[in-house]
């Protein structure tokens, strides 16, 4: 009994300590996560003092020394005497600031969240690989290697993110990996292939074919056509109408014949994919310099630490300064002495789903071209945290992998059960070669070459160069098709509906110094109907194009500044056009709010600016109107998931169609609904909802209490890592496209000049470093959301006394 | 045995704790903290009715102090965010008394547990 007595506390603490040790569900290990000496508090950073500091560092690898100074803005400056090691200091500073960042986004590219945070990370885990993420990427890993240059950055690259890895101790593990209890792994180089295909799966995964089929089961092909046009009645597109052509096209693939598929699919969450992308360039007989000015932002789901990291990349033979993405080498949007560019998404159509049969239940063979085919098998392994490890099967046909078996419940409402998929992202391909290129580019041919590297995923590429050029190319590979053919469900047994071959590269749509002086891209219709080519049906709505293309038209004299004027417009285009339409049939109850209401719109100068009432109460009400008008229709089954038509569908619909079946609900009986009861009924409600909402009509209703833009940890749910309830305008449709969770990533406006240094502006929504712990960590934000621009330091030896300088590493190597 | 300590004995035992506490910290886990703590329990001969008391106390003010120390040399907002996601209503005082109180507590167990062992009555 006394020996019980007198081991009884010794077992007491070492429970308490174990308990302390890990962490429980969502709990962290609070021993480790709080002491002094090992916790969080070593994190903290204080901030940089304003003299400059030497540091001395050895990293193994290196062949020469290294140079980097860093700026106030805790950009580095990187100074190597060869690319190896360039690339080692790109990988080794990347990690000093973004490792975990760069580990956790590699992990879900590679469906590997379930190792760090368990079980609930399955699904998204599941639907990565089944999607072919991990099979994309060591395709793609192939062809980078084909290119002896490509590989030797990749390898340096890694080795730098290596060292940086090897010098931590647990204690100086970044934050996050302390709050979510696990320790960093080597990197490897086809991480660097995992990151650069999630890109594909950030900007070029959306499908719509699945839906659309529903939709034509329902209603049949003559309704799916007129609701779902093939290209918008109104348009700006990309490459300007009348460009002329520098190739002859070669001929179309034969249509497949019709096949109506068996659509369904049941009810999933699924991400609202509002992200999109401004850039334009105008040429020098439009700015006040006489030389161009390149602008582009991105727009992506916003997120801390930032996507974007600033760097300049400066060896024998390159000096460019961008934005780069951590996790992969060179610069991805950014400039030289020479040129500048910048790229926006293009939303062809890259992916497509074809129906298999199986011959039987064990699925080892399916029907193509009049007989059986053997499927191909690759197996995947999940380890998750706290479980045992998990293998799962993915059947493959000649098109890809079949995502779903017909009995399984998919991750997404839109990707449909018992189909094979066909994504560019499972090519080969060489998207390193472009952006190593591009960093090196010194002028039009140079950019041009380096753009027939790049598969995926599709970018509008912008680009001007010193010499005076502007140019835009819509580049990627794009699948030689039918007109058409994709926008439904496929038929998997059809050779015919099989991609034929690829459009050639040099025939894809571009422009070089159009006599208009600009050229610009917001993810709209890369082409207007006459390019002989099919690539899509579908693409970001026209308004951000269009408004573009108006002020660039418009403008003068154009400088650096007129231009962060432009990426900030708020102005509404669509109101434009649409607000007269529906106040002229809405019938309001008269008076209180709804009369307080109409009088606020009648004001309203239709600038979705952060303060303004009026596009707060344009835009819900829009949105109730598109729902008032299409749920019934198109959302009454939850099981079959459909699209509903576009505003841009819609606008025409107000405009040109008052009559049609369309506005009737038909989900109540016994009566018909006209279009003023519809715009009318809708306005009622979305004022009802706001006020429920915000209260009365006041100072609460202003646009960017309503819209709530948020910059999220990349952890969800990690609200004091993050920045929420930014005061900033804009809107989806607006050219400072800044959402509730999306918005212009990067920032950036350059001026070339022909002898002396190119001018650049710049700033995004977050940070240099990526430890909430540093002032570094989001102090740019305040910046981005007034609209305000940094001046971009371009420096041409480490030297360069410029007073903007805090701290300067000697990298050496470590014997 | 019954022993009472002189005020000044306690206070030499804190010290020696806290400074043996501080130089685990540096070169040890985070839990080395208490295994230490049971020893000098164990070897001072800490009587057990003071064990427990004399680790809370000297855990306590290690990691109090010393994280009220790193904030003032390494200002930074991470303690606010911290004493949000706790969640403390982003008080940074009371994120270091829960910091101390987590101290305080490993180092009065192992201690209590390392006068319990020598003193098996």
């Amino acid at each position: 009994m006394k020996y019980i007595k007198s081991i009884f506390p010794l077992v007491f603490a070492i429970v308490w300590t174990y308990a302390l040790h890990n962490s429980w569900g969502t709990l962290p290990p609070l021993g480790k996560l709080m002491s002094p000496f090992h916790g969080f508090w070593v994190n903290a950073e204080a901030p940089e003092s304003s003299e400059l500091t030497e540091e001395n560092l050895q990293i193994p690898g290196l062949e020469k020394t290294v140079t980097v100074v860093y700026d106030e803005m805790g950009i580095p400056h990187v100074f190597a005497e060869n690319d190896h090691d360039l690339y080692v200091a790109q990988g080794y500073l990347t990690a000093k600031d973004r490792l975990w960042q760069m580990e956790f986004q590699t992990h879900f590219a590679g469906g590997r969240i379930s190792e760090i945070v368990g079980e609930k990370g399955m699904v998204s885990d599941q639907f990565q690989r089944r999607m072919g993420a991990v099979y994309g990427a060591e395709k793609s890993f192939e062809g980078m290697k084909e290119d002896p240059k490509a590989t030797e950055t990749l390898q340096a690259y890694s080795d730098g993110v290596n060292a940086y890895i090897e010098s931590l101790t647990e204690r100086n593990y970044p934050l996050e990996y302390k709050l979510l209890n696990y320790a960093p792994e080597k990197w490897t180089p086809i991480k660097s292939a995992l990151f650069l295909k999630n890109m594909s799966f950030v900007l070029a995964s959306g499908t719509d074919d699945l839906k659309m089929t529903n939709i034509l089961r329902k209603y049949g092909k003559e309704v799916a056509e007129n609701l779902f046009p093939n290209y918008p009645f109104v348009e700006s597109p990309i490459i300007p109408v009348g460009t002329p052509r520098d190739f002859k096209p070669v001929p179309i693939p034969e249509s497949p014949s019709d096949f109506i598929g068996l659509g369904s699919a049941m009810k999933t969450p699924e991400k609202d994919p509002n992200i999109g992308s401004n850039n334009w360039a105008v040429s020098g007989n439009k700015t006040v310099s006489g030389l161009p000015i390149l602008a582009n932002d991105p727009h992506l789901t916003l997120s801390l630490p930032s996507i974007w990291y600033q760097m300049q990349l400066v060896a024998p033979g390159v000096n460019v300064y961008g934005s780069t993405m951590p996790g992969t080498p060179n610069v991805i949007v950014g400039f030289n002495k020479n040129v500048a560019w910048g790229v926006t998404n293009v939303g062809s159509d890259i992916l497509d789903w074809y129906q298999v049969k199986f011959k039987d239940a064990s699925k080892a063979e399916y029907w193509h071209d009049g007989k059986w085919k053997k499927t191909t098998l690759r197996i995947e392994k999940f380890n998750i945290k706290g479980k045992a490890s998990f293998v799962d099967t993915i059947f493959f046909t000649h098109h890809g992998p079949v995502v779903y078996l017909s009995h399984e419940k998919p991750f997404k409402s839109n990707i449909p059960v018992g189909h094979a998929l066909r994504w560019i992202a499972h090519e080969k391909s060489q998207e390193l070669t472009t952006f190593y290129k591009l960093n090196r580019a010194a002028n039009y041919a140079d950019y041009a070459q380096a753009l027939t590297y790049y598969s995926a995923p599709a970018q509008n590429f912008i680009f001007a160069s010193n010499q005076g050029d502007i140019a835009l190319w819509v580049n990627g590979k794009f699948p030689l098709k039918s007109y058409t053919q994709g926008k439904y469900l496929l038929d998997g047994t059809d050779p015919k509906a099989d991609w034929q071959g690829y459009i050639p590269q040099s025939h894809n749509p571009h422009a070089k110094n159009p006599v208009r002086g600009f050229l610009s891209s917001a993810n709209q219709s890369s082409v207007d109907p006459t390019y002989p080519y099919y690539m899509g049906w579908q693409y970001a709505p026209s308004e951000r194009g269009r408004r573009i293309n108006e002020r660039l038209e418009a403008m003068s004299k154009i400088t650096m500044d007129s231009l962060r004027g432009l990426q900030n417009d708020n102005f509404n285009i669509r109101a434009r056009t649409l607000l007269p339409l529906l106040l002229a049939k809405l019938k309001s109850p008269a008076g209180g709010v709804y009369g307080q209401a109409v009088n606020e719109l009648q004001r309203w100068n239709l600038q979705n600016a952060a303060d303004s009432k009026g596009a707060t109460i344009f835009e819900n009400w829009v949105l109730l109107l598109h729902e008032a008008i299409w749920a019934d229709d198109f959302s009454a089954d939850e099981n079959v998931p459909m699209n509903s038509p576009s505003m841009d569908r819609t606008i025409k619909m107000i405009q040109d169609e008052p009559q049609s079946a369309w506005w009737d609900n038909v989900k109540t009986k016994n009566k018909k609904e006209s279009m003023e009861e519809i715009i009318s009924g809708s306005f009622k409600a979305s004022i009802d909802t706001l006020v429920k909402k915000h209260g009365p009509l006041g100072s609460e209703w202003v646009w960017y209490k309503h819209k709530q833009t948020g910059i999220r940890h990349l952890i969800p749910g990690m609200d004091a890592l993050s920045r929420l309830n930014i005061p900033t305008g804009g809107g989806g449709t607006i050219v400072n496209a800044t959402t509730m969770k999306t918005g212009p990533s990067w920032r950036m406006i350059v001026e070339l000049s022909k002898e002396g240094r190119p001018k650049a502006h710049g700033v995004y929504p977050g940070g240099q470093s990526g430890n909430p712990g540093s002032t570094h960590y989001d102090d740019l934000i305040d910046t981005w959301a007034k609209g305000e621009l940094r001046s971009l330091l371009y420096l041409e030896k480490p030297e360069d006394a410029t007073g903007r300088l805090r701290k300067k590493i000697i990298l050496s190597l470590k014997k | 045995m019954k022993k009472t300590l002189s005020f000044s004995y306690k206070l030499a035992i804190v010290l020696v704790m806290v400074v043996i506490g501080t130089i685990s910290g540096l070169y040890l886990p985070w839990y080395a903290l208490g295994i230490l703590f049971a020893l000098l329990a164990y070897i001072l001969r800490i009587p057990t009715g003071s064990a427990f008391t004399l680790g809370l106390v000297s855990g306590f003010l290690l990691w109090a102090i010393s994280a009220f120390w790193i904030d003032g040399q390494h200002p930074s907002s991470l303690p606010g965010r911290m004493a949000h996601l706790f969640p403390l209503g982003g008080s940074v005082v009371g994120l270091y008394i829960v910091t101390g109180v987590l101290g305080g507590l490993t180092g009065g167990l192992w201690a209590w547990a390392g006068a319990k062992l020598r003193f098996n009555k």
